[in-house]
């Protein structure tokens, strides 16, 4: 995160937990993914599942997966939807396809020579949510990253600055 | 089935479109409906069956039965299958016509999302951040950033470009040909030539998508008038004969093996109604197509079978749909060059051309003109077979 960044705003918006996302979080402060599983059929559904699509039942509990998974599309963000999304642009929205099968929409950070592609190698990051040098500081977000990209720290981890976007963001200005 | 013929769109009726400001979107609403009438010969007293769906805003309702001061209605309905809901509420129509409860309903939408001083990109409301910022399961999501259309639609179209091959040089050639249908368009809002190039040089929304891929948004109603198709014969305007329809809804699967992207819902509607229409593709002359994105227009075009699944983006390439090309689509400039009326701009569209009405942009034949309505993010269809011509005796 640059400092021009800092004096806009994080780059992450801050969210904060309620009492149905308290386990979620929880789980994320840890370091690990939590979502939902049919408790009949034992299937595996993204956090926000209130009925499994296969037999219906609402009977869910959650379970921590692996975080691992693979790259279904990805959206290189130019214009941001809404305000609190400004500090962060460009970024990347991902649909990630987790290896116990359920999709979910999550940030895509780091950056990669060779850019997103389907059925790219993707694992769970976590990251502060907010302004983290202005407490509060919100809950810890479930994001992820290209298998092959570089570390978690900060800087490769809460921008889309790689140079895929660079050269596909031409004639922005 | 073969009773879809026995009802006709008998009026039409367009507000001004585009910038219209001070007006509620109520109000545009019953000024359409009146429009409608008067445009099929009738009058406010002849009306028995209102349905009405709003658009961005959603601030349209039954109350514009009293606004208009209609007579007893023996149909009214507030309908919302988002881009799917002019289909649905044609079809609506002609079930209750059939039934024999209404004799002569208008189907209305009406919205007025632009706001003086405010960019049309911000009238697609999003989740409201509080002022501590986004909450719960639904606040990560929102930091997911794919919080508008824009960003879902880009996903979408990224999926099938990635499995298929399609590029945005392709998508160019939709919004192109568009383009050049609208320049004989008076109502169409952008009206200048386009080229490829140009498109490739539009500042990127949410790449793939760039700016000139997606929609317009616009203020203004349209309304058509549908009655029995008997009636309709008698009435100021030629019919436009309903010869099919269907509806297919799924919500989006978002799990291992879900197709969301590559397939929608159009590959069980369009079937389904061409089939009650007793046409299939090679029949159909015009296509009125649901254009939010150029993307749109591609996965329909595959999912009606006018060509196979993935080959779209070739489909449409050299200017196929294009003013002289070999399939007339979209041609009063639909929702990127013509105005976002929702299902309301191809259905119009459809009706100008079945008609003969579209002056120096009238497609060179109008047979067959399939309407489609895509609502959601790819979750909802509806699709409308129409006809200058009764089925019947008509069927090759």
């Amino acid at each position: 995160m640059s400092a021009r960044d800092r004096a806009v705003g994080p780059v992450f918006p801050l969210v904060a937990r309620d009492e149905a996302s308290a386990a979620f979080f929880d789980a994320a402060a840890r370091g690990q993914l939590l979502v939902r599983r049919c408790r009949i059929g034992g299937d595996v559904l993204a956090p926000e599942t209130r009925t499994c699509p296969r037999c219906g039942s609402a009977d869910l509990d959650e379970v921590v997966v692996s975080g691992r998974g693979t790259l279904v599309s990805w959206a290189v963000v130019h214009q941001a939807p809404l305000p609190s999304l400004v500090p962060a642009v460009p970024y990347i929205s991902a649909l990630v396809e987790l290896a116990e099968g359920p999709w979910l929409l999550a940030r895509l950070v780091g950056s990669d020579p060779a850019g997103p592609r389907a059925g790219a190698e993707v694992e769970v990051r976590f990251v502060p949510s907010g302004e983290p040098s202005a407490p509060p500081a919100g809950e810890v977000l479930p994001v992820f990253a290209l298998v092959s990209a570089p570390g978690t720290g900060a800087d490769a981890a809460t921008r889309a600055d790689g140079p895929m976007s660079e050269g596909e963001g031409r004639a922005t200005s | 089935m073969t009773g879809a013929d026995l009802a006709a769109i008998a009026g039409l009726g367009m507000t001004r479109l585009g910038k219209v400001y001070g007006r509620s979107s109520t109000s545009l609403a019953a000024e359409a409906v009146r429009l409608a009438l008067a445009d099929a010969g009738l009058s406010l007293g002849d009306l028995d069956g209102l349905l009405i769906s709003g658009g961005i805003r959603q601030d349209v309702g039954v109350s514009l039965a009293g606004v208009l001061s209609t007579g007893p209605l023996g149909l009214l309905a507030q309908v919302n299958a988002f881009g799917a809901s002019a289909g649905a509420m044609v079809a609506q129509a002609a079930q209750a016509i059939a039934a024999g409860v209404a004799s002569t309903v208008a189907c209305v939408f009406a919205d007025t999302p632009l706001r003086p001083q405010r960019p049309a990109g911000a009238a697609w409301g999003a989740p409201k951040a509080g002022a501590g910022g986004a909450v719960g399961l639904a606040g990560w999501q929102l930091a997911s950033g794919a919080t508008n259309p824009n960003i879902l639609y880009a996903l979408a179209a990224r999926r099938h470009m990635e499995r298929y091959g399609t590029r945005s040089e392709q998508l160019a050639e939709v919004a192109v040909a568009q383009r050049a249908w609208a320049a004989g368009n008076p109502l169409a809002t952008m009206r200048e030539p386009l080229t490829v190039e140009q498109h490739q040089a539009s500042r990127p929304i949410a790449e793939p998508l760039r700016l000139l891929d997606c929609c317009l948004v616009t203020n203004g109603a349209v309304a058509v008038v549908v009655t029995a198709a008997d009636r309709a014969a008698d009435l100021r305007q030629p019919p436009v004969h309903l010869w099919g329809y269907g509806q297919a809804h799924q919500p989006r699967r978002m799990l291992s093996g879900s197709d969301w992207g590559l397939v929608t819902p159009a590959a069980r509607c369009g079937p389904q109604a061409m089939r009650m229409a007793g046409i299939g593709v090679d029949d159909v002359d015009v296509c009125e197509l649901y254009d939010c994105y150029t993307y749109t227009v591609v996965v329909t075009l595959e999912d009606y079978g006018f060509c196979a699944k993935g080959e779209g983006g070739a489909f449409v390439a050299g200017g196929r749909l294009a003013p002289g090309g070999k399939l007339a689509c979209n041609t009063g400039g639909g929702q990127l060059s013509g105005y976002y009326m929702w299902g309301m701009t191809p259905l119009s569209e459809a009706v100008v051309q079945a008609r003969g009405q579209g002056g120096t942009r009238q497609a060179p034949r109008n047979d067959v003109i399939l309407v489609s309505g895509n609502g959601g993010i790819l979750e909802h269809h509806a699709t409308l077979v129409l006809s200058p011509h009764r089925r019947r005796g008509n069927a090759a």
